[in-house]
């Protein structure tokens, strides 16, 4: 589904990404791991569009395309789907226009016919009840003035409702008390089908014990330094990050 | 020059006096500080005819659902279909002989006219001046819908003029709606609209702007407010080549709440100025004051809002804000708050903003499939929102909000 190769990537003259290789398949849970200012978040970034990133070398496939010619609005329209570590307060724009807007959008971009009002409706109340959020916060300026929870709540309400191929959670964790977590990341176990991907981009090991990954990748100084199984993340957890660190020749 | 030619025009002897007053000031420049970014020097080259020819009524229509629709065409006023009960229309002269107490009140109303040269030219200049007398205690479920609208063949300068006397206990809501009809020859439209809100009467004043590119409009909007009464004014500047709004609260009474609302999305070309009035003369009122606009292309915009507490009004409660964002880095918004306060006993506040549609926001927006066009016009919808959700007549409400769409979207297509 996702093919990164070589993949350079700066923020002004700082490079950041230093040549990542991943390689995701349907169906797939994979978790980025790594310590502060390795390039976990530029990753998700990245892939998502963000223009403040220079990509200075390498590629990203995605199913068939060729992710880095396209334009945010037409990576979502393809089925990328970011679920970002702060969400953004817009005031004045609900979180049920919002999601009107967007979804007519990506319809209009996939040459489908959009959505009325009664159509809109009915799968929204659908996609509320895997993340248990209620309406009258979808009714509030999206975001604003919402708690931590609430905010990661809505990001994964949004992700139902767009119904994305790949899902990347940046650091979806942060921010979240324990019951907020368990939420969020059933929501994000309910939406996993063998079609579609997910990233899973965290510091901490916690949140891997809700959303399980099949591969857990360590990032370090923008490069993949270290993959494994879902027994990595534990050994993250006791010894930290050092002892990969150390046994790397820089 | 432009004004020679007014001074072959014959006049009675009031008039003469108002011609006077102007040709010794002429147009205002930038020199005039309150005319600091507006001047109108250029009007001087224009050869004007000073009398509009007449349109024939029907050429506009509503689809406001209206207790009474009114109508100025070139100045010309007219009403369409019969008056609700209690609701009178006279010429001001006839008016004035049936109401010699208010119209003792009246003379004495004192506006603050310094550097209004285009008010004596309305004066001077105007043949029509009606007044739409609403009785005590009238109460009227639906607006009246008043519509101006000028169209031309030759360049010409058109007066027009309104007074609205809206007696004890009344309650109205008045819709404004003004257009010109875009043409290649310039139109000076000179309005002055004067408002006395009596005893506890509530006004809802609801003043849409929708003029061509080759337009002046110069907007006088003096509301005079008694004890225990109550206006909420909106101002939607929404296409002007120049527009010129002056609107201003003469607060006459005690336990007074006057409510200012304005929005402006000038575009390419397009330069709007609100400057704004409120005079606190008594004890015991409130004003809020919420200005926002966003400034499409390369257009310029002015916010200039003085607040008055006089020595007599303690307990004054004044708030201003005006919110700005520049949707192009070519477009200019000048803003300048002004409060004098020579209460002591009083509670002002004022804040204007200028900013920029966020970067954050909009990717975050993108990120989940809508267009960069759409998101803009989002933000900026949003941004205005507030302005707009405050009117309460629903298809007014959606009618400025598509006006207001439709000039972003042709904003960002351009």
């Amino acid at each position: 589904m996702l093919s990164i190769k070589n993949l350079h990537a700066r923020i002004g003259e700082k490079e950041i990404l230093r040549g990542i290789n991943l390689e995701i398949k349907a169906g797939e849970v994979h978790a980025i791991m790594g310590p502060n200012g390795s390039g976990k978040s530029t990753l998700a970034s990245v892939l998502a569009g963000r223009e403040d990133y220079e990509v200075t070398d390498g590629s990203v496939d995605f199913l068939g395309k060729d992710l880095l010619e396209l334009a945010p609005e037409e990576r979502a329209a393809e089925g990328v789907f970011l679920a970002f570590q702060y969400p953004v307060e817009i005031p004045g724009v609900s979180t049920t226009n919002f999601m009107k807007s967007a979804v007519n959008e990506i319809r209009k971009y996939r040459g489908e016919e959009p959505l009325d009002a009664v159509q809109f409706l009915k799968m929204f109340k659908e996609k509320m009840a895997y993340v248990n959020i209620d309406q009258s916060l979808l009714s509030r300026s999206l975001n604003e003035g919402f708690s931590g929870g609430e905010k990661k709540r809505n990001e994964i309400f949004q992700m139902a409702v767009l119904d994305p191929k790949l899902a990347i959670l940046d650091e979806t964790d942060s921010g979240l008390d324990i019951d907020a977590l368990r939420i969020v990341a059933e929501g994000v176990n309910k939406l996993k089908s063998p079609t579609n991907a997910t990233i899973v981009v965290t510091h901490y090991q916690r949140l891997l014990d809700y959303i399980v990954p099949d591969f857990v990748h360590v990032l370090y100084k923008g490069r993949i330094v270290k993959s494994g199984t879902k027994e990595l993340a534990l050994e993250l957890e006791e010894k930290g990050y050092d002892w990969i660190i150390s046994a790397l020749v820089d | 020059m432009a004004t020679d030619t007014l001074v072959s025009i014959s006049l009675g002897k009031e008039k003469q006096a108002a011609m006077d007053r102007f040709l010794a000031k002429g147009f205002p420049t930038n020199k005039w500080e309150e005319w600091k970014y507006a001047s109108l020097k250029s009007l001087n080259d224009i050869d004007w005819n000073w009398n509009s020819s007449e349109i024939p009524a029907n050429t506009i229509k509503t689809s406001i659902d209206a207790s009474l629709h009114v109508q100025t065409l070139n100045g010309k006023f007219i009403a369409l279909g019969t008056l609700p009960t209690g609701v009178e229309i006279l010429e001001f002269s006839v008016f004035a002989q049936q109401n010699p107490a208010f119209i003792a009140q009246w003379e004495k109303r004192n506006q603050i006219l310094d550097q209004n040269s285009m008010y004596d030219l309305n004066d001077a200049l105007t043949t029509s001046h009606q007044v739409i007398w609403v009785k005590a205690g009238v109460t009227l479920d639906k607006p009246i819908v008043h519509q101006l609208l000028a169209e031309v063949s030759i360049a010409s300068a058109i007066q027009s003029k309104l007074l609205i006397y809206i007696e004890k206990d009344a309650r109205i809501t008045w819709v404004d709606d003004l257009h010109t009809n875009a043409s290649s020859e310039a139109i000076l439209s000179n309005y002055v609209q004067e408002i006395w809100v009596e005893e506890s009467a509530h006004l809802t004043f609801v003043k849409t702007q929708d003029f061509a590119l080759k337009t002046t409009h110069i907007d006088h909007t003096f509301i005079y407010q008694q004890s225990n009464s109550q206006v909420d004014m909106f101002t939607f500047s929404i296409n002007g080549g120049f527009v010129r709004n002056n609107l201003h609260f003469y607060v006459d009474g005690e336990n007074v709440l006057s409510n200012l609302n304005g929005l402006y999305v000038p575009g390419n070309n397009e330069f709007i100025d609100s400057h704004s009035v409120v005079d606190h003369r008594k004890p015991n009122c409130e004003s809020n004051e919420l200005y926002k606009g966003v400034l499409l292309g390369n257009s310029t915009g002015v916010f200039n809002g003085k607040i008055f507490v006089r020595p007599d009004a303690q307990k004054t409660n004044a708030f201003q804000s005006c919110k700005n964002v520049l949707a192009s880095d070519k477009a200019t918004m000048n803003t300048k708050p002004q409060l004098e306060i020579w209460a002591d006993d009083v509670k002002c506040s004022h804040g204007t903003t200028t900013g920029q549609l966020s970067d954050e926001a909009l990717f975050y927006m993108r990120s989940r499939g809508i267009s960069q066009d759409a998101a803009k016009t989002l933000l900026m919808l949003a941004f205005v929102q507030q302005v707009i959700d405050k009117v309460e007549i629903a298809d007014l409400k959606e009618s400025i909000s598509n006006r207001v769409v439709a000039k972003m979207e042709q904003a960002l297509s351009a």
